[in-house]
């Protein structure tokens, strides 16, 4: 990761764009907003497209233009992406839309639009707002509320205890297993796709618990990005849990656009296939990620095609405890097949990746057995407070007990475990990078 | 504007003091578990007797051998300090640290000059000795829980981050992610478990798989400060008088050209006028892999060979 000042100037240009477009399309006639909107989303897409985009589809160019023999003329872009590119585009972007949709009020004061799509929380990772949520709150006056304040703390801390303790320490495991294909083995692969599961998870919604709890600290009320993902008893469930921020942008801008599930059954399928293949590409201009993206709206698919089905036969003779267990691993499996394809370098890799798994030959890695022992506690650990959070929310809680002692001596538990089994050198939160 | 109730302000002032008593609470929990745990854990890390830990306080507070082997995981798997010992007659220990090179070993000098002057000092390099590499740098948390007690060794220590000096002042931190491993350390089994010989770890496995063709290997960009910090090592070497030899052990495969810190750290040994031996080509190892453990470390059966060819060739010589 490097700065580099003059990258300031893109999101300069994003902001300018968004701003006097909304304006226009807001007091210009009804043919011409459709014109302004479209203006606007060409701007964005088309300063995302440069930055994350150019070079894969030049690449991929250059590979059909080598089957006839031909050389590509088009020059590879030697740019860095800036981070948070696709979180802060989406953002600006819905907010023309909902201008146009007549949804949002453009905003005349430039600085709150600016700081709209700047809002140093969410800005490099989301959530990714809608104006409705986050615009009006820029304009109006905070008392200082300590339980507010309170709350976003424990927030920012089990954010960090989630990043640095989970996510970090499985990333040691992972980043060996998947950066090196040809070395391991099937077991190791097994073991480093379930770890990267939740890593993944860990990372990302650690950031969003640090940015919403940041925005609470503030006053300001951000909206929730993740709910115990690996609890879904669907794949439906599962997109209602996971990244809620852009699985609803998509849902509200794309899908439903496209006529949703009000069509045929077929075209349905198609909408939902190009969701997905949208999101995948969103994630990263690489094939890995579209493939990704695919397998997740093959899943969905299959589900509702699955659901005409009569299981009901099967679901009365088993306890229901036992089906709902197994409907959560299902989907877990499935998601973190789905993982293989988004962590591996390569599609190649990929593949090489689930072959191993097949053959399951060959013993499992481990530095040592600590590396193995820390990995395991971390997601107990994880485990043990959302399923507490999914199942029991009434019970028992540390964080939240109505003694203050309790409750101080949670937080500082908390803090030395970070100390104790925290990674702090070399973690870096993935989606920084999308 | 509407104005705002005393009785409000009053109870936001109550509200306020009440947040800033439990957040000193807090602080003075968290300072109280970090002084128990860390001050805990600091007692079974120095306690420990055997074991990957128990090496580097040896290296450090303990020897006093004649002749000391610096390196990293290659040095410890391919120097036996028993040969050494039985054929030129002085005490001798393998300081070798897996996955720690010029500045660890520098770090560990430091320690050792503190204390003693030994008398001869081999120091093993390997192919990217120089190379740039962040993880070079965070494996220094080896030396965290001797950064308090050993000023030496602390401007080394500050290399991992400009906040070291600010993190140290937890009890715990310099134990992070130490807790398993003090706790097998002081297990009786460990003693058995982790054998070592004056430092050297034997490997009793063999390469099994087949040779490959010779490996070109890739030029990079050399990082100053571990070039500054291997000048620094033989500077002071010299400063104290101590014999110091700079070795590259043997490599299994083929290299179709030298590494460049091994041109670079042979270029700085000649200035010097230090011996340097490279035995990376050596052909009685180069593709021998029942030598070999796996493409870099020799097995129990290489590494006698090879202790005994550094002191035919290098110390009786």
């Amino acid at each position: 990761m490097s700065f580099v000042p003059v990258y300031i100037l893109i999101l300069g240009f994003t902001i300018g764009v968004d701003y006097f477009s909304a304006i226009a399309i807001e007091n210009a006639k009804t043919g011409q907003r459709k014109w302004l909107l479209l203006l606007s989303l060409v701007a964005n897409i088309g300063v995302l497209s440069v930055f994350k985009y150019h070079n894969f589809v030049n690449q991929n160019f250059s590979t059909i233009l080598n089957c006839f023999k031909l050389s590509n003329p088009i020059p590879y872009l030697s740019i860095l992406l800036p981070i948070g590119l696709s979180f802060h585009t989406f953002q600006a972007m819905s907010y023309t839309i909902e201008v146009y949709r007549g949804n949002q009020k453009a905003e005349k004061h430039f600085g709150i639009f600016a700081l709209y799509v700047l809002f140093y929380p969410q800005l490099v990772a989301g959530p990714i707002e809608r104006p409705q949520n986050l615009l009006h709150q820029f304009k109006e006056k905070f008392e200082f509320d300590l339980e507010r304040i309170g709350e976003g703390l424990k927030m920012i801390l089990w954010g960090f205890v989630k990043k640095i303790v989970i996510a970090d320490r499985l990333a040691i495991y992972v980043n060996t297993a998947f950066n090196h294909t040809g070395q391991h083995t099937g077991a190791t692969f097994l073991l480093a796709t379930i770890f990267f599961s939740f890593q993944i998870y860990c990372d990302f919604s650690a950031y969003s618990d640090i940015a919403i709890g940041t925005a609470k600290v503030m006053g300001f009320q951000l909206m929730v990005n993740f709910k115990r993902p690996y609890f879904a008893q669907t794949m439906a469930d599962f997109w209602k849990r996971w990244h809620i921020s852009l699985s609803t942008w998509f849902k509200d801008y794309v899908y439903i656009p496209l006529g949703g599930n009000r069509l045929s059954a077929s075209r349905w399928y198609v909408n939902l296939m190009v969701v997905f293949l949208l999101s995948g590409l969103w994630h990263g201009a690489n094939w890995t990620f579209i493939i990704w993206g695919a397998l997740n709206g093959i899943y969905l698919v299959i589900e509702i095609l699955t659901k005409k089905i009569p299981f009901n036969f099967l679901i009365s003779i088993v306890p229901q405890k036992l089906v709902r267990v197994f409907k959560i691993l299902l989907v877990f499996v499935l998601s973190s097949f789905a993982w293989i394809f988004f962590r591996a370098n390569t599609v190649s890799e990929a593949f090489v990746i689930i072959k191993k798994m097949a053959t399951f030959k060959g013993p499992l890695f481990y530095e040592n057995p600590s590396m193995l022992i820390y990995s395991f506690a971390s997601i107990f650990l994880l485990l043990l407070v959302e399923m507490k959070q999914e199942f029991y929310t009434g019970s028992f809680s540390f964080m939240h007990h109505k003694s203050w002692v309790v409750r101080n001596f949670s937080y500082a538990v908390l803090i030395i475990i970070l100390l104790l089994m925290g990674v702090f050198d070399g973690g870096q939160f993935i989606y920084f990078q999308f | 504007m509407k104005q705002k109730q005393p009785s409000n302000n009053k109870k936001e002032a109550h509200q306020l003091k009440g947040f800033v008593l439990k957040a000193l609470l807090l602080i003075a929990i968290v300072f109280l578990l970090d002084f128990i745990i860390g001050t805990t854990l600091q007692y079974f890390y120095f306690k420990q007797e055997s074991g990957f830990l128990y090496r580097t306080t040896y290296a450090i507070e303990k020897t006093k051998a004649d002749v000391l082997i610096f390196g990293s995981s290659r040095a410890s798997r391919h120097y036996n300090p028993n040969i050494f010992t039985n054929r030129i007659h002085l005490s001798c220990y393998n300081v070798g640290h897996d996955g720690n090179f010029i500045l660890y070993q520098y770090a560990v000098l430091n320690a050792v000059l503190k204390r003693y002057q030994p008398k001869q000092i081999i120091l093993d390099i390997t192919h990217g000795e120089f190379a740039i590499r962040q993880n070079d740098y965070e494996r220094l948390s080896a030396l965290l829980p001797y950064y308090n007690g050993h000023s030496e060794i602390r401007p080394i220590v500050q290399l991992k981050s400009p906040y070291e000096k600010f993190k140290n002042l937890s009890f715990i931190y310099p134990y992070n992610s130490l807790l398993f491993s003090i706790a097998v350390g002081n297990a009786a089994f460990n003693k058995q478990k982790m054998k070592d010989i004056d430092g050297y770890v034997p490997i009793d496995k063999f390469w099994n798989e087949s040779i490959s063709a010779p490996v070109s290997l890739p030029n990079y960009v050399m990082d100053s400060i571990k070039v500054k910090t291997y000048e620094s090592f033989i500077n002071d070497c010299v400063k104290n008088k101590i014999k110091l030899v700079i070795v590259c052990s043997p490599y299994l495969f083929k290299t179709t050209n030298s590494d460049n810190s091994i041109d670079l750290a042979k270029a700085i040994a000649i200035k010097n006028k230090i011996p340097f031996h490279d035995f990376s080509t050596d052909t009685s190892f180069v593709n021998h892999r029942q030598l070999f453990a796996d493409s870099i470390h020799l097995n129990n059966g290489g590494a006698t060979i090879f202790s005994n060819k550094v002191i035919d060739k290098i110390l009786l010589f």
